[in-house]
């Protein structure tokens, strides 16, 4: 596995309140990582520091090999954030909007595998709707399309599942999963889906107060696959009390 | 939820507070400009004796109000409804009755305002036995127009609907070369965004407006070239507003992404260049109608005035977005 994110010492603060405060993580090609922790621990924040749109205090980041300080727009040619459903363009259809973000990265035309991916979504007959007409649904795959387009090599999702019907959660798990299995890609899942951290992610980082409280690694998810009395989410209380 | 109060007026009340001097300074400018204008057209009646202004300034209150309390009463009513607090618990009818009152203290407080303020002007003025008149006038004027504003927003529904969708539609004459390769359809949001802008200004009063103001016995046709002028002003004034609005909002969405900065400059200047290129064809054939060649350059003035900060938040938009990307 060759590295892909390296972030060293983050530290984040909006005013007086420190959200992250020393975070080291690192991922690898083929590595989905799955970020957990309470509401407030800092996830959405991490996400957003390492895509360069929550500025930092301290600490570097390094993706695919290019400084994201220094050299952001290489360092942004590897990141694939999902977009925000309520920041969607309400005024663009689907397809104009996969079109602009086709633009911005230098792509000729919306890739035939984002719109493969969206014909596996359901997606397809509602793309020359405008977004103000999408249902949470609708907007969350759209978001997803709008990460995953031009194939980054990694993938910064948070809370990618809420409001995807259950096919479509599926056939995404399976698409990541692949991508993963392929050593294409590298995922950072930012969930309360214990369920999807525990059966999907390779490792799983518990994040609090803006720290990284815990990591399972792959081994020990596989043991707690394997025993049923073991579960991440017993785990994971542990680990609060500890 | 018994009171009859609508719960966001509260929180709407805090956020002014709390963002100070300046939200409340660009609450008031647009009905104090408005004052301001009205009492200096009545100065010619007051000082020149000129009747008519005082009829320009009773139009123009009446359109501007109309115009102003039309635009507030839809984004309240779209923020109510359709934002973060469209789901509070309100009682049945606090979003109307709400309105009402914030309408009817808007109003008594405007007329107040433009009744001292003709007072002062009048005061030592030749013709100072004509402020009766302009008080009667232009506080009419305010109160029919925003009377008339209340009532298209109570009656047609759009307490109902989201406005989001309002004036979205193809162009007349789609020309897909006006797009940027490398920020595809941003023009279209752009001119939609400055469409939804326009139809939420009551548009067709401003044409009433200049009509009004018209002398009686005006030729045809300097009447169709001030209609021009002034048409073309004020649109342009929207879409250079919205141009900038729809290219900040695209930058935030594309904040993670590669793009490049002096490219997605040159696209937001897109549409806003060709709305002035079409403004500038309409102020040409205004001032060959008007025959006044002096005046293209009061309406390149006034144009300026109008565009020069939405150029500027369109230069500084990608200021977030590294300088070295």
């Amino acid at each position: 596995m060759t590295g892909l994110l390296r972030a060293a010492a983050l530290h984040v603060a909006y005013g007086d309140v420190r959200v992250l405060d020393g975070i080291d993580l690192a991922i690898a090609r083929g590595e989905f990582v799955a970020l957990i922790g309470p509401n407030g621990a800092g996830k959405t924040t991490l996400l957003h520091a390492i895509a360069g749109i929550a500025p930092l205090c301290d600490g570097d980041i390094d993706i695919d090999g290019h400084d994201l300080a220094n050299s952001p727009r290489a360092a942004k040619q590897a990141i694939g954030l999902a977009i925000d459903p309520p920041s969607l363009p309400a005024l663009l259809t689907g397809r104009e909007c996969l079109a602009l973000f086709a633009g911005a990265r230098g792509l000729p035309a919306i890739p035939a595998a984002t719109l493969t991916l969206g014909e596996t979504f359901s997606l397809t007959p509602v793309l020359d709707r405008r977004i103000d007409s999408y249902s949470l649904g609708m907007r969350q795959k759209l978001g997803i399309l709008l990460g995953l387009l031009g194939e980054p090599p990694l993938l910064l999702l948070d809370e990618p599942f809420n409001g995807l019907d259950p096919r479509s959660a599926l056939a995404f798990k399976s698409h990541l999963a692949a991508l993963v299995a392929r050593g294409d890609a590298g995922v950072l899942l930012a969930t309360h889906s214990l369920d999807v951290a525990e059966r999907h992610a390779t490792r799983v980082v518990l994040l609090m107060d803006g720290r990284v409280r815990h990591t399972w690694n792959a081994a020990e998810l596989v043991a707690m696959r394997q025993h049923p009395e073991r579960s991440l989410e017993d785990a994971m209380a542990e680990a609060y009390e500890g | 939820m018994t009171g009859s109060w609508h719960p966001a007026i509260r929180a709407d009340w805090l956020v002014l507070r709390r963002t100070g001097a300046g939200a409340f300074l660009r609450m008031i400018a647009a009905p104090v400009l408005l004052s301001g204008c009205c009492a200096a057209l009545a100065c010619g009646d007051f000082h020149d004796g000129y009747g008519w202004c005082l009829a320009a300034g009773a139009l123009l209150a009446l359109g501007g109000s109309y115009v102003i309390a039309h635009r507030r009463l839809l984004d309240a009513t779209e923020r109510w409804r359709f934002g973060w607090c469209g789901a509070l618990p309100a009682a049945r009818g606090a979003t109307t009755s709400t309105l009402l009152l914030a309408s009817v203290a808007a109003l008594v407080v405007s007329l107040a305002f433009i009744t001292v303020l003709l007072f002062a002007v009048s005061v030592s003025a030749p013709h100072h036995a004509d402020f009766v008149y302009a008080v009667a006038g232009i506080d009419l004027a305010l109160v029919v127009g925003t009377v008339a504003a209340v009532m298209r927003v109570f009656h047609s529904g759009v307490l109902a609907r989201s406005h989001q969708a309002d004036g979205v539609g193809e162009p007349l004459l789609a020309l897909a070369w006006l797009n940027d390769a490398r920020l595809p359809h941003l023009l279209d949001w752009q001119r939609r965004a400055a469409l939804v802008r326009w139809r939420r200004g009551g548009s067709p009063v401003m044409v009433g407006i200049v009509l009004g103001v018209v002398p009686i016995g005006a030729p045809m046709a300097q009447v169709a070239g001030l209609v021009l002028l002034v048409l073309a002003w004020s649109w342009l004034a929207v879409v250079m507003r919205a141009s900038a609005d729809a290219f900040a909002a695209a930058v935030r969405l594309l904040a993670a992404v590669p793009w490049d900065v002096r490219s997605a400059r040159l696209a937001s200047l897109r549409y806003p260049l060709i709305a002035v290129s079409c403004a500038l064809v309409c102020v040409a054939a205004g001032t060959a109608l008007l025959r006044h060649g002096g005046i293209a350059l009061a309406w390149v003035a006034c144009a300026a005035v109008v565009s020069a900060r939405p150029f500027v938040r369109l230069a500084r938009a990608t200021r977030s977005v590294d300088p070295r990307a």
